[in-house]
């Protein structure tokens, strides 16, 4: 039997067919060839919850919600506040009550318009829908229309990151008739600079959005489209990138290596650090824990420059301290607190009494199985045998929050130093499981929430504390491996997981 | 005929109530922290113990899964604990994408199966050799493996096809080819050689029938014989195997939609079940457990047609 010409032709058509649609498919994204980029094609890691600004959340997924809302207040990409539906604010003598000026020009999709009333409506409720980034509403005890373009926001008490929050989620203002609402939802109903393009966007996978007519601030709106592709599978996101399907995205310092190899440009910067959160200093279950030259033995058991090199070809800074380089907090000297000394972990280990060591559980996940066991490994050098518990990834916060292990592993973002505190080391911090604390703490933080323009200087001795007292066990501050094309530019956003929308540009 | 398909039908409801309550029985042990995860890392216990209560993670599991099951015979799945989302809207919107890659695929399996296991049965020789070496190299190498070099060789070095899924709702038909060809390709090479093995052996089987030789020696062409005759009495081997790969691909398919990135229901199978969004994860095995029965169904009546003997009076 032999497959006669007839075969033959119909599978070249076949064939034929295939390529020649699949050209028509294929390729690279953006504007016309030779002009400047129109279009701006985003990989994003995560996905949206909903486009309700009650759900949004610090990190991956502000630049689409920044599309298709505006902030009262906008954060520059060096972190300093300028206006944007706020024109200006100002606290009172004691910093317990914020006045913010509102502009007046600005309409919602729906065609109502931006006033006191909607702001106070989208701040009351806001607080009141407990969403995901609740806590920056937390100071927030009510909120008065003085007349309709001012508001005046009273605070329980002092609190220095509130002006940061309304860059954020607490920030995002949706329309008057749409806040809390089933569609707002699945169909944004803001100001912002975009508009979403309901009919191409799927949830979970892309979202469409074009220029909004009309919109208050043309030089916002630097693209007629931009699409956010959500890829969350690092394979695909390197692989769109560099086939030329996305503009932007963010690797990491392995797969970085093929986008280098396609010409992609690597925009570095550094927002989280990585370590050992040692949360038992009070020796509920580690009573080892409890004593400070533990905890410092535990930080000069680590070799962290070997271990940067090793794990994450060297795309880090080696840190001992837990705040940020432009934090306003950071100290320099103290990251020379802790060199790699096993020798002198096992002097101090010694001194509070433990010649022999001890043993501790510590939690693990995915993710970080790898650096886990390398940290397994160092102690183990040193005495300090460590069991690990695997635990399943929708778990781990939870579980740490709920004090079931004495340490952990995470990485965490470096944010100002009031968020900073309130992240891990205030008794009310998520990542403080125990609440441990001390007079001396107490009154050094009680001093950066009062201490106004000043809270960034005196959260030095907070730093200090911290460190010296081996609250963590810092190991580095990680690069963000954030790629772009050649049609792109951007420039990263202080303190975020991924630039803000505002910070890209058509390519010179 | 009739009887066979209503018994068949009256079967399958069986095996979905009694899959829906195994489903929701295991998803009932890890409701532990759903509500932590709903509302993020900042809520407080009470606000977590309130949201427990709104979504019913407080009461016993009978309770929850009649609630759920009565709700569901009405076509009301609910929406999603996380996004929202109606989770019949969110199926649809996602079942087209994993259907049509599904179905291409078997079909393409089907067709160059058979021509493969027929021209290794009829001609042997070194067809045959090559056809049994692929089956084990074929088997052996993981889809995503396959899915990873195909993206890379064609999609990366060669722009022939889009690295990442093109389907959007407004996309034409172009998206849509040009997106799925190369997981097409990935799902056919790694499922043919099976297939193909399988209809070797039967219609090897088959040619050593005497009916081959009664056929052959009243004159009838050898193409008619094998396409005609042979092929539909080695058909049911082929058609188990086709159908056992159907169910098989339909959970499989999921690491190819990752690193496709397609729109399709193994994306949300697998963020609805790490995160216990137990409405959605319901729904995605209620679709899937439908699908499989139809499936079998159809196998059975096709079977049923093309081979008299097979046929349940």
């Amino acid at each position: 039997m032999k497959f006669g010409p007839k075969y033959a032709a119909m599978a070249a058509i076949a064939a034929a067919t295939i390529a020649l649609t699949a050209c028509g498919g294929g390729g690279a994204a953006g504007g016309a060839a030779g002009g400047p980029a129109t279009t701006l094609t985003i990989g994003s890691l995560a996905d949206l919850k909903s486009f309700d600004p009650t759900d949004a959340h610090i990190g991956h997924m502000m630049p689409i919600y920044q599309t298709a809302y505006d902030t009262l207040i906008r954060r520059a990409p060096d972190g300093t506040l300028t206006p944007m539906l706020a024109t200006k604010w100002s606290y009172n003598a004691d910093n317990t009550v914020l006045t913010l000026d509102l502009r007046t020009d600005v309409t919602f999709s729906d065609g109502t318009k931006f006033d006191a009333t909607v702001a106070k409506a989208n701040l009351d409720h806001f607080k009141e829908a407990q969403g995901t980034d609740a806590y920056q509403a937390a100071s927030m005890k009510s909120v008065a229309v003085v007349s309709p373009s001012q508001i005046a926001i009273t605070l329980n008490a002092p609190d220095p990151a509130f002006t940061y929050y309304l860059t954020q989620a607490e920030g995002l203002v949706a329309s008057g008739k749409e806040i809390g609402s089933a569609g707002i939802k699945t169909a944004p109903d803001g100001s912002g600079p975009y508009v979403l393009d309901t009919k191409n966007s799927v949830q979970g996978s892309q979202y469409v959005f074009t220029k909004r007519a009309g919109y208050w601030d043309p030089s916002l709106q630097k693209f007629n489209t931009i699409t956010f592709k959500v890829l969350t599978d690092l394979t695909a996101r390197t692989n769109a990138l560099v086939s030329g399907q996305i503009d932007a995205t963010l690797l990491d310092p392995k797969t970085g290596k093929q986008a280098d190899g396609a010409g992609m440009v690597l925009n570095k910067y550094q927002t989280d650090w990585q370590g050992i959160l040692l949360y038992d200093r009070d020796g509920k279950i580690n009573p080892e824990l409890a004593n400070v030259k533990v905890r410092q033995a535990i930080n000069y058991a680590f070799d962290r420059k070997t271990i940067l090199a090793q794990q994450y070809l060297g795309q880090g800074t080696v840190t001992d301290q837990v705040f940020g380089p432009e934090s306003g907090a950071y100290v320099p000297a103290l990251d020379s607190t802790y060199n790699y000394d096993p020798a002198k972990a096992k002097e101090l280990l010694k001194e509070a009494g433990y010649p022999n060591g001890f043993t501790m559980t510590i939690p693990t996940m995915a993710g970080f199985d790898t650096i886990n066991a390398v940290f397994k490994q160092q102690l183990s050098d040193v005495g300090i045998k460590v069991n690990l518990e695997t635990v399943p990834i929708a778990n781990y916060v939870a579980d740490m929050a709920a004090g079931k292990y004495s340490a952990a592993t995470f990485q965490l973002y470096q944010g100002q130093p009031w968020v900073a505190i309130n992240q891990m080391i205030a008794t009310t911090a998520l990542y403080n499981p125990f609440k441990s604390t001390d007079p001396e703490l107490a009154a050094m933080i009680k001093a950066v929430q009062n201490g106004g323009a000043n809270s960034a200087e005196l959260a030095k001795k907070v730093n200090e504390y911290v460190t010296d007292n081996a609250w963590f066990v810092p190991m580095f501050r990680l690069n963000q491996m954030f790629y772009t094309d050649k049609k792109i530019d951007v420039v990263p956003q202080l303190q975020q997981a991924v630039p803000s929308i505002y910070n890209y540009t058509p390519a010179k | 005929m009739f009887t066979f398909i209503l018994r068949r039908l009256a079967a399958g409801v069986v095996v979905l109530a009694a899959i829906s309550f195994l489903t929701y029985f295991l998803l009932y042990f890890s409701s532990a922290n759903i509500a932590r995860n709903i509302l993020g890392e900042y809520a407080s216990q009470e606000q977590v113990h309130a949201k427990e209560i709104a979504l019913g993670l407080d009461q016993p599991l009978l309770t929850r899964f009649f609630s759920w099951a009565g709700h569901a015979i009405t076509g009301d799945f609910g929406t999603s604990w996380f996004t929202s989302q109606s989770v019949v809207s969110a199926i649809s919107e996602r079942l087209p994408v994993t259907l049509t890659l599904v179905v291409v695929a078997i079909l393409c399996i089907a067709v160059v199966a058979t021509l493969l296991g027929m021209a290794a049965a009829v001609k042997r020789g070194w067809i045959d050799k090559v056809v049994q070496t692929g089956a084990v190299i074929g088997d052996a190498i993981p889809g995503f493996v396959l899915a990873i070099v195909l993206v890379t060789i064609f999609a990366i070095q060669m722009k022939i096809f889009p690295a990442t899924s093109n389907i959007a709702p407004d996309a034409g038909a172009s998206a849509w080819v040009a997106s799925l060809t190369l997981p097409v390709i990935a799902l056919v090479i790694n499922g043919v050689t099976s297939a193909a093995q399988q209809i070797r052996s039967a219609v090897i089987k088959q040619l050593e029938k005497d009916y081959v030789r009664t056929l052959r020696s009243r004159g009838i062409s050898e193409r008619e014989i094998l396409f005609k005759h042979v092929l539909r009495s080695a058909a049911p081997a082929g058609l188990t195997v086709l159908s056992l790969q159907f169910v098989g691909m339909l959970g499989g398919v999921v690491i190819i939609e990752q690193i496709f990135a397609l729109p399709g229901m193994g994306a949300l199978a697998v963020l609805s079940t790490t995160q216990g969004d137990i409405p959605l994860v319901m729904g995605v095995v209620l679709y899937t457990v439908v699908i499989v029965i139809i499936v079998n169904l159809l196998v059975d009546l096709i079977n049923g047609w093309l081979n008299p003997k097979v046929r349940v009076s």
